[in-house]
């Protein structure tokens, strides 16, 4: 089993964020801390939870680097009987507030491995999502992850805007590759609703040769992808998601997945430090779960089992078309890109 | 008798013949104010929305003049050429016509074809130049056209404005004074036609009636002439938009409707003579001929369940349309539909929407054709109504296609353009006549495969909508055709195929296939458009693979959404027709007639 907490506070809204997040709620970071441990032990005992359950924890946000390592103690305190021994226990973190200080606390609770929010080195890219770092703050918390003795990092790069160029982007890479980082994600960046970035959606503007120049030259240096947008050592947690496998969610507008009932909290902070223990549930019937598996597998090294696909002339089809491949009755999309329309031929 | 006046209005579509019948029943004070909505005679939504008239519809009024009570019967007459048959039997019920023509338009195509008409039935033809409040209104030069395009003396038309109200009373007048009052034996067998039947969902299918001689009684035992069968007369009407009057006889000159309890408009033909089915007179009004079927498609439910709900739908649809003929039709690119028979271009267009309107499917029409008479080597003469069930060229003699005489009359700017068009489309022209200086009318001999497809909107688009057109059928000619099929990814789509001159085949084929590329989507896989006569390839086009389809994020809270999304893009693709392991959109099935 997964087990996501999710950190509502941000320093500052991104241009592009369409995630649960508060820019102005800071006073209420130490409340929110105890109602996660609440959360916490109440589901762990409704479902029963034996100790040892969790293979790996994942910090999320929101920027759980704007609250303190001390109002986190308690949290490890509940939850460390319940994670494995070799547990991936990974924290989200931005560039400006991911302090040597900060790290180095969070590497005595227990975290493993760091996902950066860097998004890009280029002052002009950074600027325009209205990110709140500078291209040196993600040199100095990477290497500040490194000295508090993380090794598993990760950054987090965007492409697919506007100001991309061939250039833009190989400069980012070639930065990247030069700190001591074992994962990479890169996002195009995609247009939410609700968000600054909705108004102008021309921002957004793929071309499809540099997306497959980008994958390449992460590819270039020994990076493998394993999802549409993740390359290196796998996260984990992550591929625990597109392999199907359950997972609790703790925080305000955190989501679990336990069998076949997905589990909401409450999103609004506010409402979820009133009430921590609420939840909606949304039944998933077999054939929804079916096809999560094959949206979910097709995007990444995970793959469907082929049992799962009714119209094998489909399959001989993708086969024939050289798009997918069978491998000890798993089918693989050849290109990630295609993965959502290989999913809809299949159906 | 002396004191009834059966009169029809004739009139091009936007001349304003609904606005004049509401006018003339709320001058009669059949209707208060407060009743009128706007085009009371048009009741269907279709009709409203058009503008146009497809089912008659007739009232009867009371009108005084000089202390003397009159009965005035308005018989309306569908406006289009499709419904020409029935227009026929609509004037063959009136003693006199209104001629109504736009003081600013002039006469237009279809207001001759339906003067003519109306003179072979001997109607006493009354001119009234409506509009004449418009400020580009040109009475003299329109009353003026009237004489020479028709040739009917003008100098007493009547000005009006059905809109304003100017002149609706001296219309009244001129229709007492000026319309003959029917003449007919009060004492013979019963005898009167049929000029239209629709069906009531309260009185089941009934028949609006003009009786000539005789009388038609409640309870008495009518017959009807062409199918023979014997009813009795359960119930009977005066017409009225709003409120009908029951009455216990139709005498000789009036109008009515005729209830006989019967279950579909198929008994009760249009055309049709009822008689007395004891006393039965000896000769039937006019002849009665069969509604025949002039243009076919095959409408195809999108979704492949809905192929009985679509039945069900046509049989209902017949109940109020007899002229409307369907029979089942399979096609390996659409599946289950059925092969339509219309009337014309317009009766295609209403049946499409009213299946899609009021029994809610989703329709996909395949190109229009027009029924060719093919002869083989082996001497047989068949009928082919469907383009992909020509046979072979090796087994064919010769292919006849149908002609029409088409009749355009169009301000002189655009008739350079308009003889181009119609020289494109095969036409041969027969007649070139100046109406006047402005305006000329035009007689074309044309095959009506040319006119099926879009030749209606080009027209309108060519002459800035002024020019006006009408048709009618005029036999059968050799032609030097081919059948043109469409191949998406190698395999024949039956549903695109078509029947071309051999001489335009590769300029269609190409202009097909290019077409077609633009409207197929992006697929997986790379997909090949191409044309062919026989197993010649004449036109390839290449629709490129699609590159991309994935969202960046999908983690955790992501995957709910993320599902309904793709049932989403699914649905989506349901909406198309998969041919083979492609999507097609109904716009490549309707880029097919689009070609010019």
């Amino acid at each position: 089993m997964l087990l996501y907490l999710h950190i509502p506070f941000c320093d500052s809204k991104c241009s592009y964020c369409a995630f649960n997040s508060y820019t102005h709620l800071h006073h209420r970071r130490a409340r929110y801390m105890t109602q996660i441990v609440e959360q916490f032990l109440h589901d762990v005992e409704e479902l029963q939870l034996p100790k040892a359950i969790f293979r790996t924890l994942f910090i999320g946000g929101g920027t759980p680097s704007t609250v303190d390592a001390a109002l986190y103690e308690r949290f490890f305190e509940v939850v460390r009987p319940y994670l494995a021994h070799d547990a991936e226990i990974t924290t989200e973190a931005n560039p400006n507030s991911a302090t040597l200080t900060w790290l180095a606390q969070m590497r005595v609770l227990g975290v493993n491995r760091l996902s950066l929010g860097a998004q890009s080195f280029d002052e002009g890219k950074l600027t325009w999502l209205h990110r709140a770092h500078a291209s040196h703050h993600i040199d100095e918390a990477v290497h500040a992850a490194y000295s508090a003795g993380i090794r598993n990092i990760s950054i987090d790069l965007i492409y697919g805007t506007a100001l991309d160029t061939p250039a833009l982007l190989e400069r980012d890479i070639e930065r990247a590759f030069v700190l001591p980082i074992s994962h990479l994600s890169a996002y195009a960046l995609t247009i939410e609703e609700h968000t600054p970035f909705a108004a102008t959606p021309q921002v957004a503007r793929e071309s499809l040769e540099m997306t497959q120049k980008l994958f390449e030259a992460i590819d270039a240096h020994g990076f493998a992808q394993y999802e549409i947008s993740n390359f290196g050592t796998p996260s984990r947690h992550n591929l625990g998601y597109w392999e199907y496998a359950p997972y609790l969610g703790i925080g305000a507008g955190a989501v679990g997945r336990i069998a076949e009932h997905r589990r909401y909290t409450h999103t609004d902070v506010d409402a979820y430090i009133a009430d921590p223990l609420y939840r909606t549930l949304e039944h998933l019937s077999p054939s929804d779960m079916r096809i999560e598996k094959i949206l979910l597998g097709l995007r990444s090294r995970v793959g469907v089992d082929t049992a799962l696909i009714s119209d094998t002339s489909r399959i001989d089809a993708l086969i024939e078309e050289g798009l997918a491949f069978v491998e000890n009755n798993r089918l693989y999309a050849k290109s990630y890109l295609l993965a959502d329309e290989i999913a809809l031929f299949l159906e | 008798m002396q004191n009834i006046r059966n009169f029809s209005i004739i009139a091009h579509i936007d001349h304003g013949k609904s606005t004049l019948a509401d006018r003339i029943i709320q001058e009669c004070g059949s209707v208060s104010a407060r009743e009128m909505t706007a085009q009371m005679m048009d009741t269907m939504e279709i009709e409203q929305e058009r503008g146009i008239t497809i089912k008659a519809q007739s009232v009867r009024l009371s009108y005084v003049k000089d202390g003397q009570p009159y009965i005035l019967n308005l018989i309306d007459t569908p406006g289009h050429v499709d419904f020409s048959y029935e227009v026929s039997k609509s004037l063959a019920s009136s003693d006199g016509a209104l001629l109504i023509v736009d003081a600013a338009q002039g006469v237009e195509a279809q207001t001759l074809a339906n003067v003519y008409l109306a003179m072979e039935n001997n109607l006493e033809i009354i001119p009234v130049i409506n509009k004449i409040d418009l400020p580009a209104a040109e009475p003299e030069r329109v009353a003026e056209e009237i004489e020479s395009s028709i040739g009917i003396d003008a100098t007493d038309a009547l000005l009006i404005s059905a809109k304003t109200g100017i002149g609706i009373r001296a219309l009244l007048d001129a229709i007492v004074e000026r319309i003959p009052a029917p003449v007919g034996d009060p004492e013979a067998p019963t005898k009167a036609i049929i000029y239209d039947s629709w069906f009531d969902p309260y009185l089941g299918a009934v028949g609006l009636v003009r009786v000539f001689d005789g009388a038609i009684s409640k309870g008495q035992q009518v017959k009807l002439m062409a199918n023979g069968e014997v009813h009795q007369v359960l119930d009977l009407m005066y017409p009225h938009p709003l409120h009908r009057q029951k009455t216990t006889i139709i005498n000789s000159g009036e109008i009515g409707i005729v209830i006989m309890g019967l279950k579909d408009v198929g008994s009760i033909k249009v055309g049709d003579t009822i008689t007395d089915a004891k006393r039965p007179t000896a000769e039937p009004v006019g002849s009665y001929e069969p509604a025949k079927a002039f243009v076919f498609a095959g409408l195809y439910p999108i979704d492949t369940d809905k192929f009985e709900d679509m039945r069900d739908a046509l049989d209902k649809l017949r109940l109020n349309d007899s002229s409307l003929s369907y029979e089942p039709e399979t096609s390996i690119a659409l599946g289950f539909g059925f092969r339509v028979g219309f009337l014309g271009m317009l009766h295609m267009e209403v049946v499409k929407e009213r299946l899609e309107r009021e029994y809610d499917l989703d329709l996909i029409a395949t190109a229009p054709s027009v029924v060719y008479h093919v002869t083989l080597t082996n001497g047989e003469e068949v009928k082919v109504q469907n383009p992909s069930e020509m046979p072979e060229p090796n087994y064919i003699t010769k292919i006849e296609e149908p002609y029409v005489k088409a009749t355009v009359i169009t301000p002189t700017d655009y008739l350079g353009n308009i003889i181009t068009l119609l020289t494109n489309k095969r036409g041969m022209q027969l007649k070139m006549d100046y109406l006047n200086e402005k305006r000329v009318l035009l007689e074309y001999s044309i095959p009506l495969n040319e006119i099926v497809v879009d030749f209606y909107d080009t027209l309108k688009s060519t002459s800035k909508g002024y020019a006006s057109f009408d048709y009618e059928a005029s036999g059968y000619q050799e032609g030097d055709l081919v059948k043109l099929d469409v191949r998406v990814a190698g395999d024949i789509v039956d549903a695109l195929s078509i029947i071309v001159p051999r001489s335009q085949s590769e300029q269609r084929g190409r202009a097909l296939v290019s077409n077609m590329k633009e409207l197929i989507p992006r697929q997986l896989f790379e997909v090949a458009v191409q044309a062919s006569v026989g197993n010649k390839i004449i036109a390839r086009e290449t629709v490129k693979s699609m590159g991309k389809n994935v969202t960046a994020k999908c983690y955790g809270g992501d995957i709910t959404r993320k599902r309904k999304l793709l049932e989403k893009q699914k649905a989506g693709k349901k909406r198309m027709k998969a041919i083979g392991k492609v999507n097609l959109p109904q716009e490549a099935f309707l880029s097919v007639l689009k070609m010019d």
